[in-house]
């Protein structure tokens, strides 16, 4: 190294220094201010108004923007779209900055640093102000409310409001399977008959989230939805290791022994499983109502929705679902304008406009008029809905769950992981992230 | 600045930064030496400003991160070494790090001996085709790697062209879905890395093997060596730093893999083809713990420097 070189080498570990120096104020956090006291109000001003909304699912958001503002010709909403995959990445920088926008579609693994930093607005407030416990179904608003440290959910405050709630069931292929089945034994009986024909008794993609789907809807006719809401909302002391879990562990071994789902499905991605299912190659398909649309298209009245049926028979109480839901940023300026958009969601004509989107209506009592498949998944969901009986997905327990659940279904699917190591492996997890 | 840099390379004035006489006739001008060192650095800038800010910077930021617990968010605290602890502790880790080792083999070693076999059949035989064959094995490096996984995992899905070929050829029984096999997942992924670097290998060795001096093969054929010997005597020895290059360069797609993995099995199933390039992944993006990430990646990092400085070792040039 001659001298210059080595002279500018020194130069450029100072520059270096000097970066690091700054990133180190950059990690210092941004600490929101949680003081701002606003004066609630349900009316908004006639002034014109902007506000900017970011979001990631779309349908149904941006036909609600297009629905709140044709009612409030002043206010104008900007929306910002993130692709999914980056949503939680982009939205976790854009509210701790200087220019956040004033409404953000919520996710719950954004919010677990969100709602500790101050910077996701407590509704209560307005929630009061506008009766919104009678105006959206309890159990959806329990999801987004959370203590402080975000850790513990269906307590504390309130957080976001939905637009759209999903929920989980089977779709069966009205070609092969005639009616759809009452009972858990009837359903067996259904896909062992498909087997015994020759068709693919259950398309599963259990290479992304099929697969703990499956699982899912089980344990919501096997388990005591009490303590499997304790434990996804991580109340302290809950546990997944219990004998209702393990018995839809079980099941869910068994039907992969008995060759109801293929090996084939952990390699099989969820879109995957759909297109199979839609082309007539399986009987069953366990999944969303998101995937609706699509199989509507191309199975038109081929295509049947019930919920997962119960051992005994009884109409099923529970079933898994997501909601699109929106939070107002502690820096907005105008977060009543913010609240009122929030207050539309539960309106009957962003009921139309959600169940138009794909979603079911935050108004679990509209009448939205639906024939064939929706109508299926509408009177499906309707009951549970309103008996408060939609629970969340188990990713929500702990940011590292999907990790512990995607492996572990195929674990259980290829026959290399016993049930009760499944839900240990889970329950460290959770032990993780809430402490034993 | 393209007005300084023409004369700058004109020979009178190239010559004389080398120390050289003068060319041309005339006055000289005054020594400028420190100012043409300026300026100098002045065309180096742009390139140490891009490889500082984009490779040394987050590198030393990387490290930085590794040593804190930070969510992204919220303010950081001090770490020290606690998440190089947690990440030790992690079986799962080491499961990850034996994978790709293993794919190492896939990535590095059979493409290595692919090339070198493709070399010895193509050189000095094809001459018109060579454009067509260069094009065809080249392909794969010029594709996405994510729309190359989605793919594989197509044909290697239950009723993927793989299962139809093996059935065509009455191998009907062994069909499966073989990126959800318990035992050949990691094998079925890696042959997809064969797949990729193959090409890159054969295109390293034939350009290494098109400089090698024809009268060594001459000389070889007259002394009674026969194809096997020319390429075992002339050619091997000829590519062999191509050889080195095209093994620490597949070495760390291997060790590095994430794309690849991420679209066809996301480690699935059941963990089998867990990479640290995944972890990492998961432990930034899902659980939102940037210092457990960054010291994963620090890992990482040290595992990649020793294996290719291992590989550099191992290939280098004796006589050198």
């Amino acid at each position: 190294m001659t001298r210059p070189a080595r002279r500018a080498a020194v130069a450029a570990l100072s520059v270096t220094t000097a970066f690091a120096l700054t990133a180190c104020a950059g990690t210092s956090g941004s600490g929101g201010n949680t003081a701002t006291k606003v004066d609630v109000s349900t009316t908004i001003p006639n002034d014109p108004v902007t506000l900017t909304l970011a979001y990631t699912n779309d349908p149904p958001t941006k036909a609600l923007i297009d629905g709140f503002t044709q009612k409030h010709p002043n206010v104008t909403i900007k929306p910002q779209m993130t692709p999914f995959n980056d949503y939680i990445k982009s939205i976790k920088l854009a509210m701790s900055g200087d220019a956040a926008p004033d409404i953000a579609q919520y996710n719950p693994g954004a919010m677990n640093s969100l709602v500790p930093a101050g910077l996701i607005l407590d509704l209560s407030p307005w929630s009061k102000a506008y009766g919104w416990t009678t105006k959206f179904p309890p159990a959806s608003l329990e999801v987004l409310s959370s203590d402080k440290s975000a850790k513990q959910f269906g307590t504390g405050s309130l957080y976001a409001v939905p637009g759209g709630l999903s929920v989980l069931g089977v779709f069966y292929n009205k070609k092969i399977v005639k009616e759809a089945p009452k009972t858990l034994a009837d359903f067996e009986a259904a896909m062992q008959k498909a087997k015994d024909a020759g068709q693919t008794p259950l398309s599963n993609g259990a290479l992304q989230v099929g697969g703990f789907h499956l699982w899912n809807a089980l344990l919501n006719v096997t388990g005591d939805v009490n303590d499997y809401r304790s434990w996804v909302y991580g109340k302290p002391g809950a546990t997944i290791e219990n004998p209702a879990a393990l018995k839809a562990t079980q099941t869910l071994t068994d039907w992969a022994k008995k060759g109801y789902i293929s090996s084939g499905a952990s390699a099989t991605a969820d879109p995957d499983a759909l297109a199979s299912f839609a082309k007539g190659k399986s009987a069953f398909l366990i999944t969303g109502n998101w995937g609706a649309s699509a199989l509507e298209t191309e199975m038109k009245d081929d295509v049947g929705f019930f919920l997962m049926p119960t051992p005994s028979g009884e109409p099923a109480k529970v079933a898994s679902g997501a909601s699109v839901a929106y939070a107002i940023s502690s820096k907005s300026k105008n977060p009543n304008v913010a609240a009122a958009f929030l207050d539309y969601l539960s309106s009957p004509e962003a009921a139309k406009i959600e169940f138009e989107g794909g979603f079911m209506p935050v108004d679990t009592k509209a009448e939205l008029g639906a024939t064939g498949l929706r109508g299926d998944i509408a009177s499906a969901f309707a009951p549970v809905a309103q008996g408060n009986g939609i629970v969340p997905f188990p990713d929500f327990a702990s940011p590292g769950m999907i990790d512990k659940l995607t492996p572990g279904i195929q674990g259980l699917i290829s026959g290399k992981m016993a049930p009760d190591a499944f839900l240990k492996s889970l329950q460290e997890s959770w032990d993780g992230h809430h402490g034993s | 600045m393209a007005r300084d840099l023409s004369p700058a390379v004109s020979p009178p004035r190239a010559a004389q930064a080398r120390g050289g006489g003068r060319v041309t006739d005339g006055p000289a001008p005054p020594p400028r030496r420190p100012g043409r060192r300026a300026r100098g650095w002045l065309y180096v800038l742009p390139a140490v400003a891009v490889y500082l800010g984009f490779a040394i910077w987050p590198a030393l930021n990387t490290l930085r991160l590794s040593l804190l617990t930070w969510d992204g968010i919220l303010p950081a605290e001090w770490a020290g070494l606690s998440n190089y602890v947690k990440i030790f502790r992690d079986s799962q880790l080491y499961e990850a790090i034996l994978h790709s080792l293993a794919l190492i083999i896939f990535f590095s070693v059979i493409p290595i001996g692919v090339g070198l076999l493709m070399t010895a059949l193509l050189m000095g035989k094809v001459r018109r085709g060579m454009t067509f064959f260069r094009i065809v094995f080249f392909l794969p490096q010029v594709l996405p790697l994510v729309a190359v996984g989605i793919t594989w995992r197509w044909l290697y899905s239950e009723s993927g062209v793989v299962n139809q070929f093996l059935d065509l050829v009455g191998l009907g029984s062994i069909t499966r879905a073989w990126l959800g096999d318990y035992g050949l997942a990691l094998v079925a992924l890696g042959l997809i890395g064969t797949w990729v670097m193959s090409g890159l290998c054969m295109m390293l060795f034939l350009a290494g093997a098109q400089k090698i001096d024809p009268s060594l093969y001459e000389a070889a054929r007259l002394d009674g060596a026969g194809a096997f010997r020319q390429f075992r005597h002339v050619t091997v020895p000829g590519v062999r730093r191509e050889i080195t290059v095209a093994g620490v360069i597949t070495t760390i797609s291997a060790l590095a893999s994430f794309d690849l993995v991420f679209v066809t099995t996301n480690g699935g199933p059941a963990g089998q083809t867990n990479v640290p390039g995944l972890l990492v992944y998961r432990l930034a993006f899902n659980e939102g713990d940037i210092g457990g990430a960054s010291a994963l990646a620090v890992v990482l990092t040290v595992i990649v420097v020793a294996v290719v400085s291992a590989v550099r070792y191992f290939t280098r040039d004796d006589e050198s």
